[in-house]
């Protein structure tokens, strides 16, 4: 039948498809069960996984518009239309339908982005092998975790749900967007960033795997080793495939395929640039062999994570790398961070290295604006090269820039409205949107956020806070034989 | 403000320079006593008000005026013209010298073996060099409580100034011994003990108190009869809390936890003290009545229950300051301390307001300390800890150009500032030698 | 003492199978046990056929192990046993569609020297597709005469271990002197269970190496299939665990994946989706998110047969303050969904069926009356029990409903089997029948009397949970006099194999027992307090691990001691 079908037939059926799929798209809340109708009439496949997030409209009118790459505009207004920032101007009306948020006296900023996170994960270390490149934080993110609404409020809009950092190569990342409320993993993982993967350097890989198992690595020079070792090995993998791809294009063939293995060909992609490296690190020396290693295999996408001692190899990180993703203000809790400066910061950006500021820490991400002001305190940073560190340089380093960072026409609208300026201590977020839909508003913010409560829970848990509530070495308890060990888990 | 800031900085690049040629390579700038006129700014005495075109006169480790026109006489200048001065800053509670890195157990000193040991001396272990004073000092904080933490007694506070070589040069003369209140919350994320064994273990720690408690009331009244007791100092130290020889400080968070304590120091002759206090939100009529003040914080924390709005740790010190408890603030910090400000400012942010916020680290804590006749405000006769600030000091583009502490003026230097120094533009740089 | 039963069981299914099946050595039976007839009817009972069938009048007559005939008109040969069915109802046998009874977790083999905890060896690791349900089954052990006395005629057995444990079988839960395997390799078990200290350690691990494994076992079977057909090929590795993976891959059986929760659920499911293999969901707890995934997905589903425990709810107070109430108000809401949960996924028309992995027999009828109360109707609840069971597990040819030619696997009844008194007076597994007790209505017991003295003495074979790993070993409990006195074994914390400690303060207070002993592990003691409830045969306690908390101890008094009977 396929075959008779003339070519006319085909273009009409075609073009009948495109229109009534643009009919469709004023009509969103019908949209899916339409589409399933049509692609079962015409046989194509679709996905339901990926099925569409909510997209919202919204015209914010007078704030004082901070697009942190295109300067600060007094009594503007951003139209949001279907998630995207349609116009940013004065005087903009609302079409039809679209909510109006008067923000005078207010300010907007892109929503924060936060380049170190581990909330949203049922899982953090899979700490069992120096590297673990195969496995995904995507099959562990867990929408149930009330940190991300908690998160949200501080006018945080997308986290990097990191792996954590007992393996000198980690596992693969996911970067979230936060829509709260979704009970779905594939609704707040950002579908369309780039994949990125965690690699530690230092003292965590080396004590759970050589003081802690009895393996390579046990000090930094076994680190470069098991990179080195790691990086060839996906090389030769690269190459027995394709011997045997192309092999097997040949008629009567008798290659076998070689053994699947997941984990060098995750290596393999990241030496071929399709994968950024977010790397765990504090000391100067072993940043410095890292970007070693990186130039030796090609591969330049690699950002360094935690860097307290990227200052002293600023010149190198901005010449070679994306840059850098640090504390504020963090130090001294273990020896590594021991010889800190809070103006890291300051000399990474004024020696040019792209530098963000990250959380690490479901307490700490509450107030990344905050944490971006420390850098006017330590080395006088303006205020948007301070806004830019929780904004457009996250989103550099996370390979998502092109689709939010600023507020720019064109881009993702996610968006926070602040009462004061945000890098004023005493600033309080209002609303925070993602793809144009509020998901806080202080106003309406009810109390139990909850969005699941146990069916046998007798008291809610009391949870004392004792200072840094970072995970970067959640779930490696069961490598370490005494007690002692198992409290004293230091990131 | 910002281009303040950016001219701050350009002087201070500027001189560096010039310092290096005035000094021996290496040299460092010293803690400087002597007679310091801050001329011409808005004083903040948080008593007294605020105090515009006003200059203050330091004198003998004292403040020896605060007026409009004070004779320069012999004293040294410091224009402060568009300036602020503060009263130094007081943290209610850290670990500040008792620690170095957290991660090494050599250079961590602030909980001893044992339940009962009240008469572990904080003073004692406090590092004079600790890298973490400067780094503290710088922003404007010049007062804190070194607090010892561990058992159900774990032992005896003592509050320091951040300046000296010894801790007697330090301490700032109030003490406290540390009671750890039995606690119905979690520990953390490891702490999966089931609600029952909690509850369990409270009954037997508060059993143990009340045995402890019990037997110092004894003691303390047998030793007033002129008794020969053994040899046992920690009873002889907890004897003092039962006087009130020594306030007691409990550390206390959930809102069971706060009325139980609430409940168990009735009728004792103890001063007391809460601190922690994170649920007090829940119970602060409770406490205003029993008429406690509360050193809370750290205010920057996660709400204690999963159920708890966001913002219930920020505004936890405003909602019990509204219901009238006399509130200080702390950090609980060890190597930053330095955030205290920024904690005040979000406590002000989110309902304390910003006087309020700031008596909660100046004159409440000084009051609660028993020490406001030396610390705590701007006012003749008061040791000279004093910052002299270019804005608000709890907003971070502010920049804090000097700080006073026992009357000495304070280096604004640190290690972190150094290497900010010798790193901003590294030579060599690039190039491979 | 449970390796030689656990051998028994063995010889049970095989061996002993083969005998019966093999009359020619037909010899006569000194023992007694020998029935003298296989031929049962059951006249005049209130027959339901099957799910949706209302009940009629009519007698079933079953021989060599298969239903002749149901109706009012049969004619009965002369060799059939009668029972007098007047006052009873007849249901089908009820299938679970994955247990755990009657099985004994093998033993962890031994580390080898060089053992490397990044790379160990599969079957260290928990990867062990070869292993089979029907090594770990004893149909000797007391829970499975516990399980089929509520109704279950045929389980499909699940073998104990890792992330993927081995393949399950369907058994009856028939004679002891009968072959009761029905399918072999009906399915391999998997879960999301990591390895302690070891690749894969984690849930995210679990899931890498799954696909790992599926991918090469996928490659091998290319390599072998080109290697038998063309010469001078390199010979492929081929190991046992790919061996046994073939038949996934292939599409032959289905993945039996452990998923209790939710975001569990939809990541076997993704595996699923990546993959393409035939997926059975085992275990479900809460689901209610997450029907319509199920539904698109096309699995099977065996919800567990378990309803939350309501002591939670049941300590809620009514004084409570108001922020207390709304914060229960959320609980109870959240308990009463639990209850509702099996009644939506009817409604969603997703057939499934149930398993009773990790559920006590004894709370199986109320936890159906429960949901059943609270909107799951009586022919989806039977349904799943049976006729869903069946085909999802693939046997609705032989079993599932009263029809002739299938399995006679019947429950009879004193009252319709989801009565609040009704109770099951015989079960018919494969034609042999079991005969239980029932009671006049029953009477509240007074507190504590009415029972016999508790049991304590004997080998008890424990598990226990706790953060570090489940952990397994035989608490032995000896009396002295008027004391009890034993000891107790371990994990080894300090290295491999097991250790021993005495135990001590060992108290019986009514059906109380406590205990407690002492484990060194680098230089330390820990003091180890344990205490619950013994019933029957089944410890029930909480252990308390020094200062750690307290974790679940679960024991079963060895069935060896009490087979006497």
């Amino acid at each position: 039948m396929k075959s008779n079908m003339t070519h006319a037939t085909k273009r009409r059926m075609i073009i009948s498809y495109v229109r009534f799929h643009v009919a469709l798209k004023s009509n969103c809340k019908h949209m899916k069960k339409v589409n399933y109708f049509l692609a079962v009439l015409l046989g194509l496949s679709i996905q339901f996984a990926s099925a569409q997030v909510k997209k919202g409209s919204v015209l914010i009118k007078n704030a004082t518009v901070l697009t942190v790459t295109k300067g600060t505009l007094e009594n503007s207004d951003v139209l949001v239309q279907d998630g995207i920032i349609k116009k940013v101007g004065q005087n903009l009306s609302a079409p039809s339908g679209v909510q109006t948020i008067d923000a005078t006296g207010k300010y907007v900023m892109p929503g924060i982005i936060d380049a170190h996170s581990h909330l949203g994960l049922d899982v953090v270390n899979e700490a069992t092998s120096p590297i673990v490149a195969e496995v995904r934080m995507k099959d562990m993110v867990n929408p149930y975790e009330v940190g991300i609404y908690r998160a949200l409020a501080g006018g945080v809009t997308i986290s990097h749900a990191m792996h954590g950092s007992a393996n000198v190569i980690g596992g693969q990342n996911a970067t979230l967007k936060h829509r709260w409320g979704s009970t779905d993993p594939a609704d707040i993982i950002m579908q369309d960033a780039p994949r990125t993967i965690k690699f530690a350097l230092g003292e965590n890989p080396t004590r759970v795997h050589g003081r802690g198992n009895g393996i390579q690595p046990r000090t930094r020079m076994g680190v470069e080793a098991v990179l080195r070792n790691g990086f060839n090995e996906a090389i030769q993998y690269k190459k027995a495939w394709s011997e045997y791809n192309a092999a097997a294009s040949q008629k009567n063939s008798t290659a076998l395929p070689p053994v699947h293995n997941e984990r060098l060909q995750v290596l393999s992609d990241i030496i071929d640039g399709k994968i950024i490296i977010h790397c765990h690190s504090y000391r100067a020396d072993e940043i410095y062999m890292l970007i070693n290693v990186a130039r030796d295999f090609g591969i330049t996408k690699l950002v360094f994570q935690h860097t307290n001692e990227g200052f002293k190899v600023a010149p190198e990180i901005a010449e070679y790398t994306m840059g850098a993703s640090v504390f504020a203000d963090w130090w001294a809790y273990k020896m590594e961070v021991y010889y800190s400066t809070a103006y890291n910061a300051a000399i990474l950006t004024a020696n040019g290295a792209i530098t963000s500021i990250n959380s690490d820490d479901a307490e700490l991400i509450r107030h990344l604006y905050h944490e971006a002001a420390k850098t006017q305190r330590y080395g006088g940073m303006t205020d948007d090269q301070a806004l830019s560190m929780i904004t457009i340089n996250p989103a550099k380093q996370l390979g998502i820039a092109d689709k939010v960072g600023s507020i720019e026409e064109g881009k993702q609208a996610d968006l926070v409205i602040f009462e004061g300026h945000p890098l004023s201590s005493y600033t309080i977020p209002q609303m925070t949107f993602v793809d144009g839909v509020k998901y806080f508003d202080i106003k309406e913010d009810a109390n139990d956020q909850r969005l699941k409560v146990s069916a046998t829970e007798m008291v809610e848990p009391i949870m004392i806070f004792e200072g840094h509530d970072s995970r970067c070495m959640q779930d490696t308890e069961s490598l370490f034989e005494t007690t002692e060990a198992l409290f004293n888990l230091n990131h | 403000m910002q281009r303040l800031n950016k001219i701050f900085f350009a002087f201070l690049l500027a001189l560096l320079p010039m310092m290096a040629m005035a000094q021996i390579d290496g040299e460092v700038i010293k803690p400087r006593a002597g007679k310091f006129l801050l001329k011409n700014a808005t004083v903040v005495t948080i008593t007294k008000g605020v105090l515009t075109n006003t200059s203050v006169l330091v004198e003998d480790g004292k403040i020896k005026e605060v007026g409009a026109n004070i004779s320069a006489d012999g004293a040294e200048v410091i224009d402060c013209t568009g300036k602020f001065i503060y009263p130094g800053m007081i943290d209610g509670g850290t670990k500040l010298g008792l620690v170095e890195i957290n991660s090494v157990a050599e250079t961590v000193d602030y909980a001893e073996i044992g339940n009962f040991t009240p008469n572990m001396q904080a003073l004692t272990t406090v590092n004079p060099n600790s890298v973490a004073i400067p780094v503290t000092r710088v922003s404007g904080v010049t007062t804190v409580l070194a607090v010892p933490s561990g058992g159900l007694f774990p032992g005896t506070a003592a509050l320091i100034n951040l300046n000296g070589y010894t801790p007697d040069q330090m301490y700032a003369g109030f003490k406290a011994i540390v009671m750890s209140f039995p606690s119905s919350g979690r520990r953390g994320r490891f702490d999966r003990r089931s609600d029952d064994d909690i509850k369990k273990a409270n009954e037997k720690a508060l059993k143990e108190a009340n045995e402890l408690w019990d037997n110092a009331v004894s003691y303390a009244a047998m030793s007033a009869n002129g008794a020969e007791l053994e040899y046992y100092p920690e009873m002889a130290q907890l004897a003092k809390a039962t006087t009130g020889e020594l306030p007691l400080l409990i550390e206390v968070n959930a809102a069971s936890d706060i009325q139980a304590a609430i409940k168990w120091v009735e009728g004792k002759d103890a001063k007391v003290i809460f601190s922690g206090v994170s649920e007090g939100w829940r119970v602060a009529d409770e406490i205003a009545k029993a008429g406690i003040p509360v050193v809370t914080g750290p205010i920057q924390a996660l709400p204690t229950r999963d159920s708890d709005r966001y913002d219930t740790p920020y505004a936890n010190a405003g909602k019990m300051a509204k219901a009238g408890v006399k509130v200080a603030i702390r950090t609980d910090g060890q190597e930053n301390v330095r955030n205290l400000p920024f904690f005040a400012a979000f406590a002000a942010a989110y309902g304390m307001g910003k006087e309020e916020a700031w008596k909660a680290v100046t004159i409440n804590t000084a009051e609660i300390f028993g020490v406001a006749d030396k610390y705590g405000s701007v006012e003749a006769g008061k040791v000279a800890n004093l910052i002299v600030a270019d804005g608000d000091p709890f907003e971070t583009r502010t920049n804090i150009m000097h700080v006073f502490i026992d009357g000495y003026r304070m280096p604004l230097s640190n290690r972190q500032i150094r290497l900010y120094q010798e790193f901003l533009d590294r030579s060599p740089g690039l190039k491979i030698n | 003492m449970k390796k030689n039963l656990l051998h028994a069981g063995v010889f049970c299914l095989l061996v002993a199978g083969w005998l019966s099946s093999t009359l020619a050595y037909a010899q006569s039976d000194p023992s007694g046990k020998k029935r003298i007839t296989d031929t049962y009817a059951i006249t005049n009972a209130t027959v339901f056929t099957a799910p949706g069938q209302a009940g009629v009048k009519a007698t079933v007559l079953i021989k060599n192990g298969l239903i002749q005939g149901v109706g009012t008109n049969l004619t009965l040969p002369k060799e059939a046993k009668l029972i007098a069915g007047d006052s009873l109802f007849i249901y089908p046998g009820f299938i679970d569609g994955a247990g755990d009874v009657g099985i004994t977790k093998p033993k962890d083999p031994e580390k080898p020297e060089n053992f490397v905890s990044s790379n160990p060896p599969d079957e260290i690791a928990g990867i062990t597709p070869w292993r089979s349900a029907t090594d770990q089954f004893s149909l000797k052990d007391s829970k499975v005469d516990d399980l089929r006395k509520v109704g279950f005629t045929i389980v499909q057995i699940m073998p104990d271990g890792g992330m993927i444990a081995g393949k399950a079988a369907i058994v009856l839960l028939g004679s002891e002197n009968s072959t009761n395997l029905l399918v072999d390799n009906s399915g391999l078990a998997a879960s999301f269970r990591a390895s302690r200290g070891m690749y894969p350690g984690t849930a995210v691990g679990v899931m890498a190496k799954f696909r790992e494994v599926y991918d090469n076992t996928k490659l091998t079977s290319q390599r072998s299939q080109k290697y038998t057909t063309v010469a001078g090929l390199k010979r492929p590795e081929i190991t046992p665990t790919y061996s046994a993976m073939e038949e996934v891959v292939a599409g032959k059986i289905p993945v039996l994946f452990s998923a209790s929760s939710e975001l569990e659920i939809r990541r076997a499911i993704s595996l699923q989706k990546e993959k393409g293999f035939k997926l059975v969901l085992t275990g479900l707890e809460e689901y209610e998110e997450v029907l319509d995934v199920i539904k698109a997905s096309g699995a099977g589903v065996l919800v567990k047969l378990e309803i939350p425990d309501d002591k939670a709810i049941k300590a809620q107070k009514e004084d409570a303050k108001d922020e207390v109430k709304e914060l229960n108000a959320r609980v109870k809401k959240a308990y009463d969904n639990a209850l509702a949960q099996a009644g939506k996924l009817e409604a969603a028309g997703i057939p499934f069926a149930f398993t009773t992995s990790g559920v006590k027999s004894g709370d199986i009828m109320k936890a159906m009356r429960t949901m059943i109360a609270n909107g799951l109707s009586e022919k989806a609840a039977l349904a799943a029990l049976t006729t869903n069971a069946a085909a999802i597990l693939g046997i609705n040819k032989v079993a599932g409903s009263i029809e002739k030619g299938k399995i006679a696997n019947l429950i009879m009844s004193t009252d319709s089997i989801f009565a609040e008194d009704s109770q099951i007076k015989h079960v018919v597994v494969d034609g042999f029948v079991f005969d239980y007790e029932t009671k006049a209505k029953k009477k509240a017991p007074k507190d504590g009397e009415g029972k016999g003295a508790v049991k304590i003495e004997g080998n008890w074979d424990y598990t226990s949970e706790s953060p570090a790993g489940s952990g397994s070993g035989v608490l032995s409990i000896q009396k002295d006099g008027s004391n009890y006195t034993g000891s107790i074994t371990y994990d080894d914390p300090s290295g491999s194999g097991k250790a021993s400690s005495p135990i001590k303060n060992v108290v019986l207070d009514g059906s109380t027992l406590s205990f407690s002993f002492n484990i060194s592990a680098n230089e330390m003691v820990i003091t180890v307090d344990v205490k619950g409830e013994v019933s029957e045969g089944s410890y029930e306690a909480s252990m308390t691990v020094g200062e750690f908390g307290s974790f679940p101890f679960e024991g079963t008094l060895n069935p060896t001691l009490i087979a006497n009977k």
